[in-house]
């Protein structure tokens, strides 16, 4: 504050008057002008080659909205005491994942599951590793109450934010509505549908037909990774690089945590998890639903090896015989999947 | 405007002499009968017991076997009642839903109409469609909204049909202190009961509000289980334990 204040120091009583009288003005002749565009509807910017996200018909994107909800994903309000938010486990700078193979919640507890990021989460037809939840708004529920992550009440959490000498005006400003579990749950999923990444040197490549922007062991691991000898594309395709079914990778004979099973109890189910996007994965280590993967080589030896005879296992999932040199491009083209 | 109010003036008055004139009629007769209601308030009057004794939290009790065990929580949804009338149709009160708990006995199901019914039966448990609806659409006074402490499991969009939780002696001879947690959360589509009552008759008459009895033993909902080892279930990691108490529930109520 001081050093926003200090050039003023020196003005004097006569230039106060002087920055009073222009300040008047100035308010005067703009006033009318000025327009509060913070509710109009914002068309998000989609990266390049995407499509634009279905987006609740309640909960369209506003300026107000977005800052609203930005504000309480950095807000560690959401946990008991007060030292869990949103942030603590999706960092900005590894592209909304922690590094950590487990997230670490309240009380310094270790959670279950590794964060997955949530750039591109607008296009989750389903959140969680599990699919268990169907929306981004739902899925603000599940990380208050899971006692091992903020171990919260969302009815405390919304009289908390009631009393906060801030968080009313800007909900009703956002929503013309106070805090509530519906305006809270909607403002988090606003921000969250912000959050897109698609400006990697692949997308230079595939969109704006840049020939130069991979060199030749990326564009052979892209081939290999597109073609017969890698299969990844079958799962990991599209835009974000993955079509959002579960599948069993062959990971382990005996799962500790039965995935998709969990939310449908099917025997069939077992050590299935939601296909993750690809994006950024250079920067978003350890990998697998449980982090048990610590870098990219880890990752592309495990496919190379077709892994354990699991029931589930998808078919897809077989040895791929890849020489060193072709585990090696496979590895650099899924760095050319990282923003520049 | 003008002409609007002068034929309400006008009919104002021809509404007046009418009622004068029906007055005149009526002068020689004794207090004219009120109208009588066509419908009646309907409500469930519902005790939760644990066999003979009321349910409360923190109270102990014994389960059938003679083991000691409290309650800390037992909530559960009734919802899609439907009054079966004489004639065989159906009268659904329909969007009701109810969150039980034993605190509470009067349950409001809100105007029937007046006559006689040959009973009625309900869902314990939520249809499909209300199950995964979205709990943060519900303002706070209904009771799909998010309960504090939660009935609805965040983790996997639905709501908790029965909550019973609670400490449990699990010592083998049943003769130590309460050690131990039970949950027992049954939820899942499959897991919802129809509660049938329907050769249960009743009759709602005109002038009188009417209460169904109902009465709900805890220990009927837990025939069958071992508190001692069957002590947690939240539908999903243990499937056949709610199943069990789903399969108890029919029996765990009786009329009063």
């Amino acid at each position: 504050m001081s050093s926003i204040l200090t050039p003023f120091a020196s003005i004097g009583a006569k230039g106060w008057v002087v920055l009073s009288i222009f300040i008047f003005i100035f308010s005067c002749k703009k006033d009318p002008a000025i327009e509060d565009t913070g509710n109009d509807v914002i068309t998000l910017q989609i990266p390049k080659g995407f499509p634009y996200p279905v987006i609740p018909s309640d909960n369209q994107p506003t300026q107000n909205r977005i800052d609203l909800g930005k504000k309480i994903f950095f807000d560690p309000i959401l946990s008991r005491d007060s030292t869990i938010s949103c942030g603590s486990c999706h960092h900005t700078d590894k592209k909304f994942t922690d590094g950590l193979q487990f997230s670490i919640g309240i009380d310094g507890n270790q959670t279950t599951r590794n964060a997955m990021s949530i750039l591109n989460t607008a296009y989750q037809p389903y959140i969680f590793w599990d699919g268990g939840v169907p929306n981004l708004e739902q899925q603000v529920l599940a990380p208050i109450e899971n006692p091992l992550e903020m171990d919260f009440d969302i009815n405390q959490v919304v009289a908390r934010l009631n009393n906060h000498p801030e968080y009313p005006k800007l909900f009703q400003k956002a929503y013309n509505q106070p805090p509530s579990v519906y305006t809270l749950s909607r403002a988090i999923a606003c921000y969250e549908r912000t959050l897109f990444t698609g400006k990697s040197r692949y997308d230079d490549y595939l969109y704006d037909n840049n020939t130069l922007a991979l060199n030749a062991s990326e564009i052979n691991g892209m081939n290999i990774f597109f073609g017969e000898n890698g299969e990844c594309f079958h799962c990991h395709n599209e835009y974000n690089f993955t079509d959002y079914s579960f599948k069993n990778n062959g990971l382990y004979l005996f799962y500790a945590d039965s995935g998709r099973a969990r939310i449908t109890t099917l025997q069939s189910d077992v050590g299935k998890f939601k296909v993750p996007s690809l994006r950024n994965i250079e920067l978003t280590a350890p990998y697998m639903h449980d982090g048990s993967l610590a870098t990219l080589e880890d990752v592309i030896e495990h496919y190379n090896s077709g892994g354990q005879p699991h029931p589930n296992k998808s078919g897809l999932i077989q040895p791929l015989n890849l020489t060193p040199q072709e585990k090696q491009d496979l590895v650099n083209f899924l760095k050319t999947l990282t923003d520049k | 405007m003008k002409k609007n109010k002068l034929i309400l003036m006008a009919a104002v008055a021809l509404l007046t002499t009418a009622t004068i004139f029906t007055g005149c009629k009526k002068d020689d007769d004794d207090t004219p009968a009120p109208t009588p209601n066509t419908e009646q308030k309907l409500s469930f009057h519902l005790h939760t017991m644990v066999g003979s004794n009321a349910a409360s939290y923190g109270v102990q009790y014994q389960d059938a076997s003679g083991r000691k065990f409290d309650i800390a929580d037992l909530r559960y949804y009734i919802s899609n009642i439907v009054l079966i009338k004489n004639d065989g149709s159906e009268l659904a009160l329909s969007g009701k839903v109810l969150l039980v708990n034993p605190a509470t006995q009067e349950y409001e199901l809100g105007e029937v109409p007046v006559g006689s019914y040959k009973g009625f039966k309900f869902l314990l448990g939520l249809d499909s469609t209300t199950n995964h609806s979205d709990p943060t659409t519900y303002s706070a006074s209904n009771p799909l909204s998010i309960q504090s402490p939660s009935i609805h499991w965040s983790w996997n969009s639905g709501y908790i049909f029965m909550k019973i939780e609670g400490q449990v002696d699990t010592t083998l001879a049943a003769n130590g202190p309460l050690d131990l947690q039970y949950f027992y959360h049954v939820g899942l589509d499959q897991l919802k009961r129809t509660i049938d009552f329907s050769t249960s008759p009743f009759t709602v008459v005109s002038g009188s509000d009417y209460e169904i009895g109902l009465e709900f033993d805890l220990l009927q909902a837990l025939n069958n289980v071992d508190m001692r080892t069957e002590n947690e279930t939240h539908s999903f990691n243990n499937l056949p334990l709610a199943t069990k108490i789903a399969d108890n529930w029919q029996d765990s109520f009786e009329l009063e």
